[in-house]
């Protein structure tokens, strides 16, 4: 294997933490680092979502580099809650801070915030990727927030994972009308697709909740929804309070009936009629264009979870995943890719590799983000934009792909990408 | 009224040494390129922002190679939101190299992992002119030695192997970055190839960085006065351009907060003059187009090609000011453009109301509070906090900054330009103008700002 990376398929810790904590109203991220660890993230954001963002940073110079970064970091706290009030700040740390060794549990506990929590998130970006970034954060956050209380509630907890906003919606419309009660954790279908009405008000409206992340320990069960971005927070939620716990992607038909099941099982809530609707509707728009996608040979790039989840879909559309790729080495994606596809398996390779793959295996329709965009050009397959970041085409992040009215979307975003490239000769 | 404390800032005092209102009676300016306080919600970047992402980044046919873990690397990936244009984009801005470092390369060293990088990079991408290896902050703090591995594998691949010390951590924004980038690059690129020809019209055009292809706008006006272009530093370079610069007459230094340093060794070395220019707007760019031309004595040819390009673009520049005019602009730009624009403005008629920079030291607070009128604020490093509140309170027409700032316009119903990587430019020169105008006109009058809506909330 090589040593150099060419053409990254991942991006490092600190931006995934930051996803996870833009899903929580009124909370600021504040990296403990230098300023390009906040300054690119931030554009990464504007680009994908086209909100606006606002994360602090400690600004590590060269002395707080060679004595320690302490002073920067309690002055960083004081002055965000100052000038914010936020009701959380998620202390990050980075390559650079974990690697002078800043003790951030140690400086975040000797300090009084009144009624800001502060949380500390180990995010080094020489481990993992982004999506071990958010799930890092989200794993950090329920550990220092949860707290039990008597009695236990009937909620469920779901752990959406890095996901866009629209897949968020899609998921509260499939669990409103089960008129269950459930917390989503975290929550961006607002904060990063936010309305403009003024006046702007100081944080964005929505996310979820500090309360809410609190109460998280009363639920009668959780579902990470991404096992590899919000995974660790369900095992530390079922071992700790003894909840159910489920992880399920629910893209596609039967990963999204498997979800609805697991709902069902936890909360005893039926599946109503108006879903059993939805899914009659996506199966319609599947049987419509099954002569377009069936038999089509497909390369699948995105973060772990949702790269298996789209090969199992792709495969219901007929279609035979030949590529799966994930943004980040996992053995467990290794095992479960293997009972998806019996092509080529990409663990954490760089996007260089994918395309060497797209070359040698004859693909029809590549999936994947922008940085995929000059693979599908050079290859000449049928691109579908999926995952993070899009910043090629405008409007990715209002659309989800979960669920089966997600599903819709995503059927009819595949066969038009396959009819214009049939256009295209 | 001097340094002015704003409202967001109470709870940082230290802030008023950088915010001042420009009184003409006064000689003061803002406090600058100094560490910013920490937490503030610094809009800056860092070193290694300055030096790979605004410098090196354009150099065309070399192999970038990121020494650190990830995140470095996929930010500056095709320029990252920078939109420097090249001639070769097979391959320039397509690849991002990094080597990846992982915990035990962090622990144990990543001298080796440098090295294979550096060869297999130099392997699949042979036809690469050079490998830059720039190190990010983790690097600076385990020690490896770049200087020794980048000779190594120098001599293992023939090609030039250059290692760029340009750790993030090292200023207090981009701006010491720029200053790696062009010491880095004097001392190991200029000088080091000679000119096939030389003319007695030879010049660079240091410190423009092909912004949505300005180089395309800039280059025809001079050559049609008869000079030719022998390096631009650094849009649109090859390693080899840079490596004959030392050979020019001339040095005409557009960006002048990201280039004085390579000006400066050029004129002491090799005795290359330089002329300061600005090439934005009519007045502006006539005026480098004069200063070139009494330098080469080409002084009949340049308002030749100032009268018939300004003929052209006169009358519609005429129009849009008739439609600007009076119309109050916020400018917050890295540095040199908070000022290169207060004057472009002015030829439209439209007034800057504030002023600020990212990294900007004093030299350009001094030519800022130069151009503006009194009573502009004048803000040194501005924060998110501070500028929704310059952006409510002063409620400027337009605010033209980065992407960064960008939707926070949007969702203050501010209309904006991004004066960083552009609408759709290129923005320099003569014709740039023109597109410059049409973006701006675009903004300021774009039906849907009067759809918004005032909304309590439920």
């Amino acid at each position: 294997m090589r040593s150099v990376t060419i053409n990254p398929a991942k991006i490092c810790q600190p931006i995934g933490a930051m996803y996870a904590l833009f899903g929580v109203h009124a909370a600021v991220p504040l990296v403990h680092g230098s300023q390009g660890c906040s300054a690119y993230p931030m554009r990464m954001f504007n680009r994908h979502f086209g909100e606006p963002v606002q994360v602090a940073v400690s600004s590590l110079g060269e002395d707080a580099s060679v004595f320690g970064g302490k002073k920067n970091l309690v002055e960083s706290i004081k002055n965000v809650i100052a000038r914010r009030h936020p009701e959380l700040i998620g202390v990050m740390t980075t390559c650079l801070s974990e690697t002078i060794g800043d003790d951030i549990d140690g400086i975040i506990s000797e300090g009084n915030y009144e009624d800001s929590k502060v949380v500390p998130i180990h995010t080094p970006s020489y481990v993992g990727s982004h999506v071990t970034g958010y799930d890092n954060a989200l794993k950090a956050l329920v550990t220092h927030l949860s707290e039990e209380s008597e009695p236990a509630n009937a909620k469920l907890n779901i752990l959406p994972g890095m996901v866009n906003p629209g897949d968020v919606i899609e998921i509260k419309q499939m669990l409103d009308p089960m008129n269950i009660s459930y917390s989503i954790l975290s929550d961006i279908s607002e904060t990063l697709n936010a309305p403009l009405m003024l006046p702007k008000p100081p944080f964005p409206r929505g996310g979820s909740s500090v309360a809410e992340l609190e109460d998280c320990a009363n639920a009668r069960g959780v579902i990470a929804l991404c096992e590899h971005a919000g995974g660790s927070a369900a095992v530390y939620l079922k071992g700790k309070y003894g909840m159910a716990a489920d992880t399920i992607c629910p893209i596609g038909v039967a990963n999204t009936d498997h979800f609805l099941d697991a709902v069902g099982d936890m909360t005893g809530a039926k599946i109503p009629y108006s879903l059993e609707r939805e899914r009659g509707r996506l199966i319609d728009a599947m049987v419509d264009v099954h002569m377009k996608t069936c038999g089509k040979r497909a390369a699948i790039f995105a973060d772990p979870d949702i790269a298996l989840a789209l090969a199992e879909f792709v495969t219901e559309l007929g279609m035979e995943p030949v590529i799966v790729s994930s943004s980040t080495a996992s053995r467990k994606f290794l095992q479960k890719a293997k009972s998806v596809t019996d092509g080529e398996i990409l663990n954490g390779r760089d996007l260089y590799e994918l395309q060497r793959a797209v070359k040698d295996n004859e693909v029809d329709i590549l999936f994947g983000n922008t940085k995929c965009t000059p693979i599908a050009k050079d290859e000449d397959v049928a691109f579908v934009r999926c995952g993070f970041p899009v910043y090629d085409r405008v409007g990715y992040h209002r659309y989800g792909f979960m669920g089966y009215h997600g599903g819709v979307y995503l059927t009819d975003l595949i066969a038009n990408a396959i009819l214009e490239w049939g256009e295209r000769g | 009224m001097p340094l002015t404390l704003l409202n967001s800032d109470k709870a940082i005092p230290e802030r008023e040494k950088h915010t001042y209102i420009k009184a003409g009676s006064e000689n003061i300016l803002p406090l600058s390129n100094v560490q910013t306080t920490p937490g503030d919600f610094t809009e800056r970047g860092c070193t290694y922002a300055g030096c790979m992402g605004v410098v090196c980044g354009p150099i065309k046919d070399v192999i970038h190679l990121v020494h650190g873990p990830i995140g470095c690397a996929y930010w500056t990936w095709g320029g990252g939101t920078r939109q420097n244009l090249s001639d070769n984009p097979s391959f320039h801005g397509k690849y991002c190299f990094s080597t990846d470092m992982q915990e035990d390369n962090i622990i144990f060293g990543g001298e080796d992992k440098l090295y294979k990088s550096i060869l297999e990079a130099h392997e699949e991408f042979p036809e690469a002119s050079g490998v830059f290896v720039h190190s990010t902050c983790a690097i600076g703090l385990i020690g490896d030695d770049l200087g020794g591995v980048c000779k190594r594998a120098e001599q293992e691949i023939g090609i030039r192997v250059i290692p760029f010390n340009c750790e993030g951590f090292r200023g207090c924004s981009q701006s010491l970055g720029h200053h790696i980038a062009n010491d880095t690059l004097f001392e190991r690129v200029v000088g080091t190839k000679e000119p096939e020809e030389l003319t007695d019209y030879d010049m660079n055009i240091i410190g423009d960085y092909n912004i949505q292809g300005d180089l395309w706008a800039i280059m025809p006006l001079f050559e049609r006065m008869g000079i030719r272009i022998l390096c631009t530093f650094t849009g649109n370079a090859s390693v080899d351009e840079i490596a004959q610069a030392h050979r020019a007459k001339l040095n005409l230094m557009h960006c002048q907060r990201s280039t004085p340093y390579i000006c400066n060794l050029m004129e002491e070395k090799y005795g290359i003059p330089v002329v300061k220019a600005t090439l934005f707007g009519i007045e502006q760019t006539s005026k480098a187009l004069r200063d070139v031309a009494a330098f080469f004595g080409l002084e009949d040819k340049a308002e030749e090609i100032i009268k018939e390009d300004v003929a052209q673009i006169a009358p519609k520049i005429e129009a849009y000011r008739s439609k600007f005019v009076g119309k109050r602009v916020f400018i917050y730009q890295g540095a040199p453009r908070a000022w290169h624009w207060i004057n472009m403005f002015r030829e439209f008629g439209v007034e800057t109301i504030a002023a600020a920079t990212t990294f900007g030291h004093e030299d350009d607070y001094a030519k800022i509070c130069e151009r503006v009128n009194d009573g502009a604020l004048v803000i040194d490093n501005p924060n998110s906090l501070e500028l929704e509140e310059i952006l409510t309170d002063l409620k400027p027409d337009l605010f033209i900054s980065g992407l960064k700032e960008k939707y926070l316009a949007y969702k203050l119903g501010v209309p904006f330009i991004n004066g960083h990587a552009y609408e759709k430019g290129p923005y320099a020169a003569y014709s740039g103008f023109l597109n410059f105008a049409r973006d701006v006109e675009k903004t300021l009058f774009a039906p849907v700002w009067g759809l918004i809506r005032r909304v309590n909330d439920a």
